[in-house]
C-alpha cells in the first residue's frame, strides 16, 4: 500500500485529509504554501529542461574530439574493446572510425574555454562556453530500452518512478494550473515507452503529462462537440452542487479534492491551449528558435519549454528520436544536428536573456554513447556506410545553467574515446548531482515502498561537486 | 542495493564503554522503568529494522563488528571482552543501550553519516525493553496463523469478523456506525462482487423482499452471477502483470488472452486456492495436466520480453526469471524477496542463496527470443505457445469441410479408376494428336477505346492505338472471323516506331511498360452473351509479382506487366476452358482493361485464335499413350493420369471446388497462448554476484526459504515448480492465506488489515487485527481455499454493512477509518468507473472470452518504435462497449483514461493500486468521447425507457439508475435547473443539438423515434450524473 503524501500539490493526492477546509480555501481562492517546502538546502536552480537524444548521438563526434582515433581510423581495434566485451550489435573485431576530417566534422573550442564542440553544431558553440561538459558519464546496459530506463529511472527494468515524477515528488509545482511534470516528444515515442516518464510506485499524480503536439495538447482538454463555454459551466456549476451537498452529508474529504480537481480541470482548458499557442510569441524570437507555429518539431518544443519553466512547472524533458546511427553515421548526424542545434542554442539564450537560466538546470543527454569502432562495414573512415555502435563505457553530456559551472569540462577518457581516463561519472552521480543543483539531497528523497526506503540513486551516487558553480 | 557506508565497529573495548557510562548514569534515571509493557513485535522490531539491521542484520556481506542484533542469541552473546550488546533486565551493561543513548558524535548509533537518528521516545522504548528482559518474538507472520477465542459477544448473535473489530473498537472512543440503507448497501455489494451496479429491476425486487433472508439471497445471486469472475480478475491481473505486448522497444502485441479467460472461468468456478495456485504455477507439470491447466500457466508468461536488436537473450532470459521469483513471492508470500537478489536480505531472515534456491525452481526455461535469420542481432518474440481448441461453431465447420473434401475425394478417384471412360478418352486423344494445332489471325471487325483513342488497323491485322494518351483504359475488340473447335486466343503487344519509345506500352518513353489487368472474352450470338472462361494463361514474359495469369483473376488491381523487357513484343495465350466455335451470326468480343494509370496501356495490339490442339494430349503425353499399358512405367502412368484429370470436366469440377474448401479450412487456425514448458535438460543454477548472470558463484539446488521450509527435504529428487507450486499452498507456508485473505480485505475496505499488501516482512506494517485475519486465513483454508466463502463471510458482517459517514469524532479520531467504525467509501478502480457508466448508459456488452477488445481512443496513442508496430482498429460495433478487462493492455500505451485513474502499465507484479484524485479525472470523464457516448445513450434511455414525459419523473429515473438512489430535493432542483435551462438552449440551436446527438463517429446510434432536442438537453444532465464524485465511488 503506498502511503500518500500529505503536501498541498497540484494534482492532490487522495486521503490526506483536506476536508471541507480545503473546499472553502478553494472558494476563497486561497493561494498555495511555498512550493519548495520540500527542498533540502538551498538551490539555484527552480526548474529542469531536460533535453534526450534518443537513440544515442554520436557524442565522439560532436563533442570529444579524438585526433589519436581519427589517425587510427581503419585500423583493426584493440583487443580489449573487443575480447571479452559484450557489445550489442558488433559480433566480429571491429575497426577503429575516426571523425572525418573535414571541415564539417572539425571542432571548435568556445569562448576560451575547454568546451569543444563540432561545427556540426555552429549555434551551440556560439554558447559553448555556458556549458558543464561531461565527458566520463558511464552506464551499465547497452540495449535502448533498458538503458533509457536506467538513466532515467535508476534501475534498468521496469518499475520505478522517473527523475522527473521523483522531482515532482519532492517539489511539487510553482504553478497550480499546471502539472509539475511535463514531456514532450519529437519523433517516435522511445523504446521504454510511458514508463520513462512513469511514477513507478510514487503515486501516479507524479508521473509525466505528454503535451501532445496534435489533437489536444492534453488528452480530453476540449469539450466535446456541441458543449460550449456556458453550458459547460452550467454542468460544472451542477456537478458542483451535487458533491457539495455530498460532502456536506457524509464529510468525506475526498469530495472536496474532487471539487477542487473538477475547478483545476476547468482552468486548464485554458491555461494550456494558452501555454501551447506560441504563435502569441515575437517573431524574433520564433526566428530565434527557428520555430513554426502549428508545425510539429523539436523547434517547436525548446520554445515551449521555455514558456514551461517561466510558468513555474518544475520539470520539463523533451524526447528527440532518430539518433541511433548504426550505419552512416557520417552522413546522418548532419541531418539530425540540423534540427537540434538552432533550438537548443537559442533556448539556452532565450533563458539567459530572460534572467531564467540560473534558475533553470538544462540537461542533454542519452541512454548512452556509441563505440569508437565502426559497425557493419569495413569501417576506414571515408565507408560512408560506417556507423557506431552501442557504447556504456564512457560518453559525453552536458548541463547548463541552474547553478553549474560554465564552460567546464569534467573528466577525460583515453585517446581513442572507449574508456574513463580519469574522473568517471556513473548514472546514479549525474541524476544526484542533478537532485542537488535543486536543492535535494538524493540519500534523503526517498519513499517507502515495499518494506524500505527507495531512492532515485537506489544506495549509490556523488554529487559531482566540482561542476557546481 | 549496497551497504550504507561504513562506519565504527560497534563493540568498542570496554574501558571506552566505561566514560560513556558515567555520563548516562548521571543524564538519564528520570523516567520510571515501570511503565506501560514494551512489546517485542509492535514496538521494538521497527525500531531495531529501520535502523540497526541494515548493518546489524542478516546480510553478511555487510555486517559491522560481527554482530546482529535480529538474532536473540547473538545480541546477548558476550563477545570475548567486549559487553554484550543486550544484558537483559541491565540496560547500562546493554552496550546497545549505552550507544544509541550517548551524545558523543564519534560512539553513537545510528551513526551520524548514516543519515539515521533515534527519537528520544524510541531510544527510550529500547532501553525499556531491556529493563523488562529484552523479549524476542519470532516475526508473526512467519508463525502459523491460529484460530483466537471470538470471545464473549453480548450474548447476541455477532458474527467473529464484528466481534474481532468491536473488541479494538471497545479501546477507542469510536462507535461503530448504523447499518447503511437497503439502496445503499445493495449498491455496495453489486459493485464489490460484480463490478457493476444494480439495475433497477434488482433495487426494486430488493426492497421488496421484506423476508429475513432478503440479504442472503442478494449476496448468494451476486456471488453465482458470471460477473463475478470479471470482476476479480482485475487485482489478480494485477498481480499476474497480465498485458497483451511484450514491453520494451517494439513492444508487440502477443497472445495470452487464454490465461486471462481461464482465471475468470476459475473465479466464477470458485476454484479452490490451492489448485488455482498449482495450476498457475506447474499446470504443465500435473500429471495428464489438461488443456486448461496448462493455460494456466501464462501467468508466468506473462512477463516482459525485450525483442531490441542487440539484446542478449541469455540477459532476457535471466531478467524474466527474476520477474518470475520476485513474482510469485510477492503474491503467495507477500515477502520482498527481490531484496536478496544481489545480497542477502537487510532486514529479512533471507539469504542471497535462499533467493537463487527459488530460482532454480523457474530456471529451466527456454530462451524466449529467437533470431530468425540466424545471424545479425535482430531478434523476435518466442517461446512456448500452445494451440487452443476451437470454438464449437469454428470447430463443427471445419469438421464439415473436412467430410466435403473426403467425400470429394472419393468422387474423383471413381472416376479415375473408371476403366471405361478412360480408354475412350485415352483413344480421342490419341486421333488428335495426329492433327496439329493451327493459328489464325482474328480480323478486327470494331475496336473501340474508351478513353477516346484513335485506332489505325495496320495489314498484319493488328490495331494501332494513337491519339490521346489516357491515364487508363479499356480496349473493346471485336471480330466475326468464322473458325470451329477455337480452343486459345492469344493477345499481342507489338511495338511500333510510332509509339513512345517503340512500345508496346504507350505512357512512358522510357519505360514502355503496359498493365493489363483484366481479359475479357464473351461470345454474343444474337443477343444472348456468353462469357468464356479461361483456364490457364502463359505469357512470352511476365513481371515480377504482375504475372499473366493475374489477367484472368477476375481481380481488378491485378494485372499482367512486362517490366523491365521495354521495347520489345510480348504476347499471352488463353487457353480456354471449353473449345467454341465462332460460327455465322456469333460474335466475339474481347475486352482489355487497363487500369494501372500512367498511361500504362498497350499500343499495338493483335488477336489470334487457334483452332484445334486444346485437348489434345502434348506430344509427351501422346508417346506414352503409343505405349502398351502395362509397359508404361508408374511416372508415366502418373503424368497421364494428371493429364486425363486435367482435361475431364468432373473432374476439374471437383478440383475447383476442392480446392476452395481448401483455402477456406487453411483459414481455420486455432488461436494459440503462451504457455511455460520446461526444458528436457535441467540447467544448473548457481548464486549469481549481485544478480549479474556473467558472475555465477556457488551451485545451489531448488528449495524454499530456509526460515520458510517445512521438514520435507531428504529424498535426492530434483524438485521443481510443482514441488514449489504445492509448497506454496501447504501448511507449511504460513503466509498464503494471510496474504491472500488481506488483499481481499483491501479490495472492499480500501485498506488492509496489513496495511503493506506487498510486505509481511520485518519491515512490512503490523496487522491492525491479528486475530482477524489469522481468523480469516483459517476460515480460507479450512473452507476448501474458498474465495467465495472468504468474501461471503467478509460482505456479510455488519462492519461491512456499516454506514460511510464520518462523524466528527470519525474524522479526528481515525481518519483512515483503521477501526472500522465506518463503511468503507472510496474511489472505484479505472476499470469499474468504465463498467459503471457503461451499464448505466446501456450500452455494455457483457459477452465474455475472446481477444483483446479496443474501444474508441484518441489517435496517436500507439506510436511505434522500430518495427512492426501494432495498430489501434477501433471496434466499431458492440465490442467497444466491453467491460474493461477485455480492453487490450499495451505495455507502452496502456488504455490512456486507465492510466488517468491509475491503471498500472503492467510491466511488473503490482499489488493494490494508488488511489489519486486529479483534474486529468475531471477531464476524462468530462471530454472523452467515450464518455460522451455513454452520456448521450444515458440520455436517449431516460427519454425512452423511463415510460414518462414528465421531467420530474424522469429525472428520478435518471438519478436512480445512476446512483441507485432517489434524488433528495437540492439534487432534483439543481439538475431540474440544468436541464430546462439546456432545454431552453437548444430550442433555438439546432446545429448543437446536432452535433451533440449525430457524431458519426460514435458506434452508438441515436435512434430516429426520440426527440433530438430532448435527447441533447438530456446529455447535459446524463454528463452530470456520469461525473459526480458518488458516481465513482463505491460507497
Amino acid at each position: 500500500m503506498l502511503e500518500l503524501t500529505t503536501r498541498r500539490h497540484f494534482f492532490q493526492t487522495s486521503a490526506s485529509g483536506v476536508g471541507a477546509a480545503a473546499l472553502s480555501g478553494l472558494l476563497a481562492g486561497r493561494s498555495f504554501a511555498d512550493a519548495r517546502a520540500g527542498a533540502h538546502f538551498p538551490s539555484r536552480a527552480r526548474s529542469v529542461i531536460y533535453l534526450h537524444m534518443v537513440g544515442a548521438p554520436s557524442h565522439l563526434d560532436l563533442f570529444a574530439p579524438k585526433p589519436k582515433l581519427a589517425e587510427m581510423s581503419g585500423k583493426l581495434c584493440p583487443d580489449e574493446f573487443f575480447v571479452g566485451k559484450r557489445l550489442a550489435f558488433i559480433r566480429k573485431q571491429p575497426r577503429l572510425l575516426g571523425t572525418p576530417r573535414k571541415d564539417e566534422f572539425g571542432f571548435r573550442r568556445c569562448g576560451g574555454s575547454d568546451v569543444e564542440i563540432s561545427n556540426q553544431l555552429p549555434n551551440l558553440q556560439r554558447v559553448g562556453d555556458r556549458l558543464s561538459m561531461i565527458h566520463t558519464l558511464h552506464t551499465e546496459q547497452f540495449n535502448h530500452a533498458p538503458a533509457q530506463l536506467f538513466l532515467l529511472t535508476g534501475f534498468p527494468r521496469f518499475g520505478r518512478p522517473s527523475i522527473g515524477s521523483w522531482l515532482s515528488y519532492g517539489l511539487g509545482s510553482e504553478n497550480r494550473d499546471l502539472p509539475d511534470f511535463v514531456v514532450l516528444v519529437t519523433g517516435q515515442v522511445l523504446g521504454a515507452g510511458n514508463s520513462a516518464w512513469g511514477s513507478g510506485f510514487l503515486p501516479t499524480v507524479h508521473q509525466g503529462v505528454e503535451f501532445r503536439s496534435s489533437g489536444d495538447p492534453v488528452l480530453f482538454l476540449s469539450n466535446p462537440k456541441g458543449v460550449d463555454e456556458s453550458s459547460r459551466r452550467s454542468v460544472l456549476d451542477t456537478v458542483r452542487k451535487l458533491n457539495a451537498a455530498k460532502l456536506a452529508d457524509v464529510g468525506d474529504p475526498e469530495i472536496a479534492t474532487r471539487i477542487e480537481q473538477y475547478e483545476l480541470g476547468y482552468r486548464m482548458q485554458t491555461s494550456v491551449p494558452e501555454l501551447m499557442d506560441i504563435a502569441s510569441e515575437p517573431s524574433d524570437t520564433l526566428d530565434l528558435y527557428g520555430a513554426k507555429p502549428g508545425k510539429a518539431s523539436f523547434a517547436n518544443n525548446c520554445l515551449l519549454a521555455r514558456r514551461l519553466v517561466e510558468r513555474g512547472v518544475r520539470f520539463v524533458q523533451l524526447f528527440d528520436q532518430g539518433w541511433d546511427h548504426h550505419g552512416s553515421v557520417f552522413g546522418n548526424l548532419p541531418g539530425k544536428c540540423r534540427q537540434v542545434d538552432r533550438p537548443i542554442a537559442a533556448l539556452l539564450e532565450d533563458l539567459a536573456r530572460r534572467g531564467l537560466l540560473d534558475e533553470t538546470l538544462v540537461v542533454w543527454s542519452a541512454e548512452f554513447g556509441r563505440t569508437p569502432m565502426a559497425q557493419g562495414t569495413s569501417g576506414t573512415g571515408n565507408d560512408q556506410r560506417a556507423g557506431r555502435d552501442h557504447h556504456k563505457e564512457a560518453y559525453s553530456v552536458w548541463l547548463a545553467g541552474g547553478g553549474t559551472k560554465r564552460g567546464y569540462v569534467h573528466g577525460s577518457t583515453d585517446e581513442l574515446g572507449y574508456g574513463v581516463a580519469e574522473k568517471g561519472v556513473s548514472v546514479h552521480d549525474l541524476n544526484a548531482t542533478i537532485l542537488h543543483l535543486l536543492g535535494i539531497d538524493h540519500e534523503r528523497l526517498t519513499f517507502r515502498y515495499q518494506g524500505r526506503q527507495f531512492r532515485l540513486t537506489d544506495v549509490h551516487g556523488e554529487v559531482i561537486h566540482d561542476l557546481l558553480a | 542495493m549496497k551497504s550504507p557506508r561504513p562506519h565504527r565497529s560497534f563493540g568498542r573495548s570496554a574501558s571506552a564503554i566505561g566514560t560513556v557510562l558515567l555520563t548516562i548514569v548521571l543524564t538519564t534515571r528520570v523516567e520510571s522503568r515501570e511503565s506501560a509493557r514494551v512489546d517485542f513485535t509492535r514496538d521494538v522490531r521497527p525500531i531495531l529494522s529501520e535502523n540497526c539491521l541494515p548493518c546489524h542484520g542478516p546480510d553478511r556481506e555487510v555486517r559491522k563488528a560481527r554482530l546482529r542484533l535480529d538474532v536473540e542469541g547473538e545480541a546477548k552473546r558476550r563477545r570475548g571482552r567486549r559487553a554484550p550488546a543486550i544484558t537483559p533486565k541491565d540496560r547500562d551493561a546493554s552496550s546497545l543501550w549505552l550507544r544509541v543513548h550517548t551524545d558523543d558524535e564519534d560512539d553513537v548509533m545510528p551513526p551520524r553519516d548514516s543519515k539515521l537518528a533515534l527519537t528520544p521516545a524510541q531510544i527510550e522504548t529500547l532501553g525499556r525493553w531491556i529493563d523488562q528482559g529484552a523479549e524476542y518474538a519470532e516475526h508473526w507472520s512467519f508463525v502459523r496463523p491460529k484460530r483466537s477465542e471470538v470471545g464473549p459477544t453480548e450474548g447476541a448473535k455477532i458474527a467473529p469478523v464484528d466481534a474481532f473489530v468491536r473488541r479494538k473498537l471497545a479501546d477507542s472512543k469510536l462507535e461503530p456506525s448504523p447499518r447503511a440503507d437497503r439502496r445503499t448497501l445493495l449498491r455496495r455489494w453489486s459493485l464489490d462482487l460484480t463490478g457493476v451496479p444494480p439495475a433497477l429491476d434488482e433495487i426494486r425486487s430488493f426492497l421488496e423482499d421484506d423476508s429475513p433472508f432478503a440479504h442472503e439471497k442478494v449476496i448468494d445471486r451476486l456471488l453465482a452471477s458470471p460477473r463475478f469472475g470479471a470482476r476479480w480478475a482485475r487485482p489478480w491481473l494485477d498481480l499476474a502483470r497480465y498485458a497483451d505486448s511484450n514491453g520494451f522497444q517494439a513492444d508487440q502485441l502477443r497472445d495470452s488472452w487464454a490465461y486471462r479467460d481461464w482465471l475468470i472461468d476459475a473465479l466464477n468456478g470458485d476454484k479452490p486456492f490451492d489448485e488455482f495456485t498449482i495450476e498457475q504455477i506447474a499446470g504443465d507439470l500435473l500429471p495428464a495436466s489438461t488443456i486448461a491447466d496448462r493455460v494456466a500457466t501464462g501467468f508466468h508468461r506473462t512477463v516482459t520480453c525485450n525483442v531490441e536488436a542487440g539484446v542478449h537473450p541469455e540477459a532476457n532470459r535471466v531478467d524474466q526469471i527474476v520477474d518470475r521469483v520476485n513474482t510469485t513471492a510477492t503474491v503467495w508470500l507477500g515477502l520482498t524477496l527481490e531484496c536478496s537478489q544481489c545480497h542477502d536480505h537487510k532486514y529479512d531472515p533471507l539469504s542471497m542463496e535462499d533467493y537463487y534456491r527459488f530460482f532454480a525452481y523457474f530456471n529451466n526455461t527456454p530462451i524466449e527470443v529467437s533470431n530468425p535469420s540466424g545471424k545479425g542481432v535482430q531478434f523476435n518474440f518466442y517461446g512456448p505457445k500452445m494451440d487452443l481448441p476451437l470454438a464449437p461453431d469454428v470447430a463443427a465447420r471445419k469438421r464439415s469441410l473436412d467430410a466435403q473434401i473426403r467425400e470429394l475425394g472419393e468422387r474423383r478417384s471413381k472416376i479415375l479408376a473408371d476403366r471405361k471412360s478412360r480408354s475412350a478418352w485415352e483413344r480421342r486423344l490419341l486421333e488428335d494428336a495426329g492433327t496439329p494445332a493451327s493459328w489464325h489471325v482474328l480480323e478486327v471487325s470494331r475496336f473501340d477505346a474508351s478513353g477516346g483513342e484513335i485506332s489505325r488497323p495496320l495489314e498484319d491485322g493488328s490495331v494501332l492505338v494513337g491519339g490521346p494518351i489516357v491515364p487508363t483504359t479499356t480496349y473493346t475488340i471485336r471480330t466475326r472471323a468464322k473458325l470451329a473447335n477455337v480452343t486459345a486466343i492469344r493477345l499481342d503487344a507489338l511495338t511500333h516506331d510510332e509509339l513512345p519509345g517503340k512500345g508496346p506500352g504507350r505512357g512512358d518513353a522510357k519505360r514502355t511498360n503496359f498493365v493489363l489487368n483484366r481479359f475479357i472474352a464473351e461470345l454474343v450470338r444474337d443477343t444472348k452473351k456468353a462469357p468464356l472462361e479461361f483456364r490457364r494463361a502463359s505469357a512470352s514474359f511476365s513481371q515480377k509479382s504482375w504475372p499473366v495469369a493475374n489477367a484472368i483473376d477476375g481481380k481488378p488491381k491485378t494485372g499482367w506487366a512486362i517490366a523491365p523487357r521495354f521495347h520489345e513484343p510480348h504476347h499471352a495465350i488463353f487457353e480456354l476452358e471449353k473449345p467454341i466455335s465462332i460460327d455465322a451470326g456469333a460474335e466475339l468480343v474481347i475486352r482489355l482493361v487497363q487500369d494501372y494509370g500512367q498511361g500504362r496501356t498497350i499500343g499495338r495490339v493483335k488477336l489470334s485464335a487457334r483452332v484445334g490442339g486444346g485437348s489434345a494430349a502434348p506430344e509427351s503425353i501422346a508417346k506414352i499413350l503409343r505405349k502398351k499399358r502395362p509397359t508404361r512405367s508408374k511416372k508415366e502412368r502418373a503424368q497421364v493420369e494428371k493429364h486425363f484429370a486435367a482435361s475431364n470436366d468432373e473432374v476439374r469440377a471437383i478440383d475447383k471446388k476442392r480446392a476452395s474448401l481448401q483455402k477456406e479450412i487453411a483459414t481455420i487456425r486455432p488461436s494459440t497462448t503462451l504457455v511455460m514448458i520446461e526444458d528436457e535438460k535441467p540447467r544448473e543454477t548457481r548464486v549469481l554476484m549481485r544478480g549479474d548472470y556473467l558472475r555465477p558463484q556457488d551451485k545451489v539446488a531448488a528449495g524454499t526459504p530456509a526460515i520458510l521450509a517445512s521438514a520435507e527435504r531428504h529424498d535426492e529428487r530434483r524438485r521443481t515448480r510443482l514441488d514449489l507450486a504445492k509448497w506454496l499452498v501447504s501448511p507449511g507456508n504460513p503466509l498464503v492465506a494471510r496474504v491472500t485473505v488481506n488483499r481481499w480485505w483491501a479490495e472492499l475496505f480500501g485498506r488492509g488489515i496489513v496495511t503493506t499488501l506487498e510486505d509481511f516482512g520485518t519491515q512490512g506494517a503490523a496487522p491492525t487485527h491479528p486475530e482477524l485475519l489469522d481468523w480469516l486465513a483459517l476460515e480460507y483454508v479450512e473452507s476448501g481455499w474458498s474465495l467465495r466463502h472468504v468474501l461471503r463471510t467478509i460482505v456479510s458482517s455488519d462492519t461491512y454493512a456499516q454506514s460511510s459517514t464520518l462523524t466528527a469524532d470519525g474524522t479526528e479520531i481515525d481518519p483512515t477509518n483503521s477501526l472500522y467504525a465506518r463503511g468503507p467509501r472510496f474511489r472505484m478502480s479505472a476499470e469499474m468507473i468504465r463498467d459503471n457508466a457503461l451499464a448505466i448508459s446501456g450500452l455494455l456488452d457483457e459477452t465474455q472470452r475472446g481477444p483483446p477488445v479496443m474501444p474508441y481512443q484518441p489517435p496517436k496513442i500507439w506510436r511505434h518504435v522500430g518495427r512492426n508496430g501494432p495498430t489501434w482498429n477501433e471496434a466499431k460495433d458492440g465490442r467497444r462497449f466491453r467491460r474493461g478487462v477485455y480492453v487490450i493492455f499495451r505495455r507502452a500505451a496502456p488504455y490512456p483514461s486507465f492510466v488517468t485513474f491509475d491503471a498500472p502499465d503492467r510491466s511488473t507484479c503490482v499489488v493494490g493500486r494508488p488511489r489519486t484524485n486529479t483534474p486529468l479525472q475531471a477531464l476524462a470523464l468530462l471530454n472523452d468521447p467515450a464518455y460522451t457516448e455513454m452520456a448521450v445513450a444515458l440520455a436517449v434511455r431516460v427519454v425512452q425507457e423511463s415510460g414518462t414525459a414528465d421531467p420530474d419523473d424522469r429525472l428520478r429515473y435518471a438519478f436512480e439508475s445512476v446512483l441507485s438512489r432517489s434524488p433528495r430535493a437540492v439534487e432534483h432542483g439543481a439538475l431540474k435547473g440544468l436541464l430546462f435551462a439546456q432545454l431552453e438552449q437548444l430550442q433555438s440551436s439546432p446545429q448543437t443539438v446536432a452535433a451533440i446527438v449525430d457524431d458519426k463517429n460514435r458506434a452508438y446510434r441515436v435512434p430516429k423515434s426520440v426527440d433530438r432536442v430532448e435527447v441533447a438537453a438530456w446529455y447535459f444532465v446524463a454528463s452530470a450524473l456520469l461525473n459526480l464524485d458518488e458516481t465513482i465511488t463505491k460507497d
